[in-house]
């Protein structure tokens, strides 16, 4: 479903995020957090509900999710408390969800994003509850019978859910939105928040308006998407699809739908029977002291807003460096150890993080704090193709050696004949060589072409397979010609 | 004040199958324990492991608990002898066919139950027992299958005020793994009793001015008697005394409703057969697992919760008032006294919620504030929270005869 460009509608759309948070048990067991693995391995009876258990609270968990809150600029509540949110659903031991419905853990967040304009957009949190997962519900046919059936391995997980205000104007913000989340989030080290995953979940309200309004018309509840692209496009359909009824006369309605990512559409989904909440009279009401909040501001390590600054500041990265650097804490740290390590220029450091380590990790299943790869063994490398020790082409073809072998990268540059050709006279011979085979592009030169000095250094490169070094190449052709 | 005789086991005719479910003895109990020897019995609400708990309800129909309750842990440490599990209303829910009283006059020492409102001194007052309560949050729920948590406090029933300290201290203490219970400070059972001459008595006049004459003569008489015994009485008056009932039910009913909402048959209990679809097992489940007395109670809560939730938010702010009125009048006595009367005598009659409110109206203050309440000869006696140890010495001094 394509924007309406004649008439055109401002999105009007608020975030409802659960986020799992990486605690070792569930929220209110022992059990071991771990949803994904063989069904119904990781359950006891407090985590099925049976009767007679009684929930113990994990403080585990109230840290990650209190770090969770000022990793979002939030403010702890002095007083929280969990209530029963009653409804009937095989996903639900208990027929209720212990959720924080009314007395929230934290309130008055905000993200701020670069917005399309490249202005900064400051977007606010209404608040951030904690609550237990519920089960996981598989649907499949015996012969010809539908069967559902049910994983209480995720049942109890500790969850944060972070609701905005309907602060977000278009897809872009509400996908820019979910990556400074999760930049945000990950950094805190509290959550993994990968939506392909499962560990984040998005649900969004889209309302439309005519642009400049501040009108909250009649929202529509979007789930099942699975990625922050998803989120995006789901967003862009409703709105479309709500400006087509609006175009029409039709009333939208208050309902909830469904994404279908297959389709790239949302379709209406039967609602779950929901109740109100009534305050839980078992856990006992969380009373966050001051002191406890300052000790957990403290433990927060630098957020990637403040650390993009000061990457530019110190550094002398560029903003989009500076960004990629700061995406999450891993990255942040190998780069500033490289940094320092290499005793080279940091724009250079932060381009080989960016433009090979990481994609070379992430197709290996590897994370910057989880590699062979330590930064003081690329800083040999980049220092020796600082030195003019390895060309720029065999420094890439070292580091992924380097990857694999364990090998530092000196015994690979002398044992695979790396080592830059720099001797005057063997260069100098080079060159006479490559003038002999192509003439015409000597003469082009000599007329003025320029581009024909780069083809000639090329050719002289491919002989030297890699290893000549080019601004002498450069000068010793300049001389001969 | 008159001392109790222990009831005479002659005086009931039913065998003990008829009134419980009898447990396999212990295999090597404690011999050296607080209470070795003694003969308890259970409600089924409490978990004992290995053993049904189904809390006289198909919704808990074949549920066998797997652990015991912390209680029960505690009872087979002091070496307590459990004997059975009694047969109770649903989830304890008043008193209709309930044998807890009949069971402890007839072979046991004493029974534990839960009490959501009042049934521990509604049985003591019929059945010429001792019974406590316990302040709330002094004796562990884990393990026990609840109903209406913020209402409701394990109890014990007993033939006499020594089996009563001795069970009380052994199932009154911390427990690390409920997170409601109060970890600290507990009471500690055994202690001395303090001088009767020092303390003030409030009689609370709503409740005595229910009485019949004659009843009201005879409560009469036995505060006379606790006079001659070094007590000082003095008439008090609970401004919200009228509250109290209504508190109850509209918070007790939403709790139950929510409660009620793990007992679906999907993991134990009740499932009707052949369900079209999860709804259509739900609905029918449950529909087929409660009675009609307790059904009505959680209809009554769930209307609340999703039709009149202004109402439940009412009544905890109602209830918040009543507590911190009670705790102004424990500035000016230092006990308060009521009757039982006039539900007792007929409590195992329930037609409906609203005739179990009407019998349990006079007892529904303890539960409502959570405050430790002794019942001895038909009167309830209230203390301030955490002050259960000298509630109980002060009671068994005075009903020993000593001043």
């Amino acid at each position: 479903m394509k924007p309406d460009t004649v008439n055109p509608v401002e999105a009007v759309v608020g975030l409802e995020i659960h986020v799992q948070l990486n605690c070792p048990t569930k929220l209110f067991c022992d059990c071991p957090n771990a949803p994904a693995e063989e069904p119904n391995r990781h359950v006891c009876p407090i985590c099925l509900g049976l009767p007679g258990t009684v929930p113990r609270f994990s403080r585990a968990a109230l840290e990650r999710a209190a770090l969770t809150g000022l990793a979002l600029n939030c403010q702890i509540q002095p007083l929280s408390a969990f209530d029963q949110k009653v409804y009937y659903y095989p996903d639900l031991p208990k027929g209720y969800q212990l959720s924080q419905h009314h007395l929230p853990l934290a309130r008055n967040g905000w993200l701020e994003i670069a917005g399309e304009d490249g202005r900064p957009r400051r977007l606010r949190i209404h608040h951030i509850h904690m609550e237990e997962d519920v089960a996981k519900l598989v649907h499949e046919t015996e012969g010809r019978t539908k069967i559902g059936l049910v994983d209480f391995n995720r049942a109890g997980a500790p969850l944060v859910e972070i609701v905005t205000e309907p602060d977000l104007r278009s897809p872009y913000e509400a996908m820019e939105f979910l990556k400074g989340l999760r930049a945000q989030i990950r950094c805190a080290g509290t959550a993994e928040c990968s939506m392909e995953s499962g560990s984040m979940r998005c649900d969004a309200n889209i309302s439309i308006r005519a642009p400049g309004s501040d009108e909250m018309n009649a929202k529509v509840e979007v789930k099942n998407m699975n990625s922050v692209r998803a989120v995006g496009s789901a967003i862009a359909h409703e709105v479309a699809r709500q400006s087509a009824l609006v175009r029409q006369g039709r009333a939208v309605t208050v309902h909830t739908r469904l994404w279908d990512p297959d389709r790239n559409i949302t379709a209406p989904m039967r609602e779950k029977f929901a109740g109100p909440c009534i305050p839980d009279p078992v856990v006992p009401p969380i009373r966050a002291a001051e002191e406890w909040i300052e000790d957990l501001q403290r433990r927060l390590p630098e957020m990637p807003g403040p650390k993009r600054e000061r990457l530019v500041r110190e550094y002398g990265l560029t903003g989009d460096e500076a960004a990629q650097m700061s995406e999450d804490r891993e990255t942040g740290d190998y780069f500033e150890a490289l940094a320092r390590a290499a005793g080279i220029p940091a724009r250079t450091a932060a381009q080989w993080v960016a433009s090979r380590l990481l994609p070379a990790l992430k197709e290996r299943g590897e994370s910057p704090d989880r590699t062979a790869m330590t930064p003081a063994r690329l800083a040999e490398l980049l220092m020796m193709a600082e030195a003019d020790r390895v060309s720029a082409t065999a420094a890439r073809e070292v580091f992924y050696l380097m990857l694999t072998s364990g090998r530092t990268a000196t015994e690979l540059v002398e044992e695979h004949g790396f080592a830059q050709i720099d001797e005057a006279g063997e260069l100098e011979e080079l060159i006479r060589g490559v003038m002999a085979d192509h003439p015409a592009a000597v003469q082009d030169l000599r007329n003025g072409k320029d581009q024909a000095a780069g083809f000639l250094i090329g050719q002289a490169m491919r002989m030297s397979k890699g290893k000549a070094n080019p601004m002498m190449l450069r000068e010793i052709l300049e001389r001969q010609v | 004040m008159p001392i109790a005789s222990p009831p005479s086991p002659a005086s009931d005719s039913q065998t003990a199958p008829d009134l419980y479910r009898p447990l396999a003895p212990d295999a090597d109990p404690t011999t050296d324990g607080l209470l070795s020897g003694s003969r308890i019995c259970v409600q089924p609400r409490i978990a004992v492991g290995g053993w049904r708990m189904e809390a006289g309800s198909a919704a808990l129909a074949g549920y066998v608990a797997s652990e015991d309750a912390f209680v029960i842990e505690r009872l087979r440490a002091g070496g307590a002898q459990l004997t059975g599990s009694v047969r109770i209303a649903e989830f304890g829910f008043g008193l209709e066919g309930d044998t807890t009283g009949p069971a402890v006059c007839r072979d046991n020492q004493a029974a534990v139950l839960a009490d959501a409102l009042g049934e521990s001194r509604m049985i003591a007052a019929e059945h010429g027992l001792w019974a406590f309560q316990p302040s709330h949050g002094a004796v562990s729920r884990r393990g026990l299958a609840g109903l209406i948590p913020s209402m409701e406090t394990l109890a014990v029933v007993a033939r006499d005020a020594g089996t009563l300290e001795r069970v009380l201290q052994a199932v009154v203490a911390p427990d690390a793994l409920d997170p409601s219970m109060r970890q600290q400070n507990l009471p500690g059972f055994g202690s001395p009793a303090p001088d009767a001459s020092s303390s003030t008595v409030g009689v609370v006049m709503e409740a005595v001015d229910r009485l019949d004459p004659k009843t009201r003569a005879s409560f009469h008489q036995r505060l006379v008697e606790a006079a001659g015994r070094g007590l000082t009485f003095r008439e008090a008056t609970l401004p919200g005394w009228a509250m109290f009932r209504p508190v109850h039910h509209v918070i007790g009913s939403v709790e139950a409703s929510s409660s009620a909402g793990r007992y679906d048959g999907v993991r134990y209990g009740h499932r009707v057969p052949g369900a079209a679809n999860w709804n259509d097992m739900y609905l029918h489940s449950r529909a087929e697992s409660f009675g009609a007395l307790l059904k009505s109670y959680l209809f009554q809560g769930a209307g609340f919760q999703f039709l009149d939730y202004d109402a439940y938010e009412n009544a905890c702010r109602i209830r918040r008032r009543l507590v911190a009125d009670v705790e102004a009048l424990f500035g000016a006595v230092d006990l308060l006294a009521l009757p039982v009367s006039p539900g007792a005598a007929d409590a195992g009659a329930t037609p409906s919620v609203s005739g179990i409110y009407d019998r349990f109206e006079s007892t529904l203050p303890a539960n409502v504030l959570g405050l430790p309440v002794l019942c001895h000869n038909g009167i309830q006696w209230i203390a301030p929270r955490y002050r259960d140890a000298n509630l109980l010495a002060l009671m068994t001094r005075l009903a020993g005869g000593v001043p």
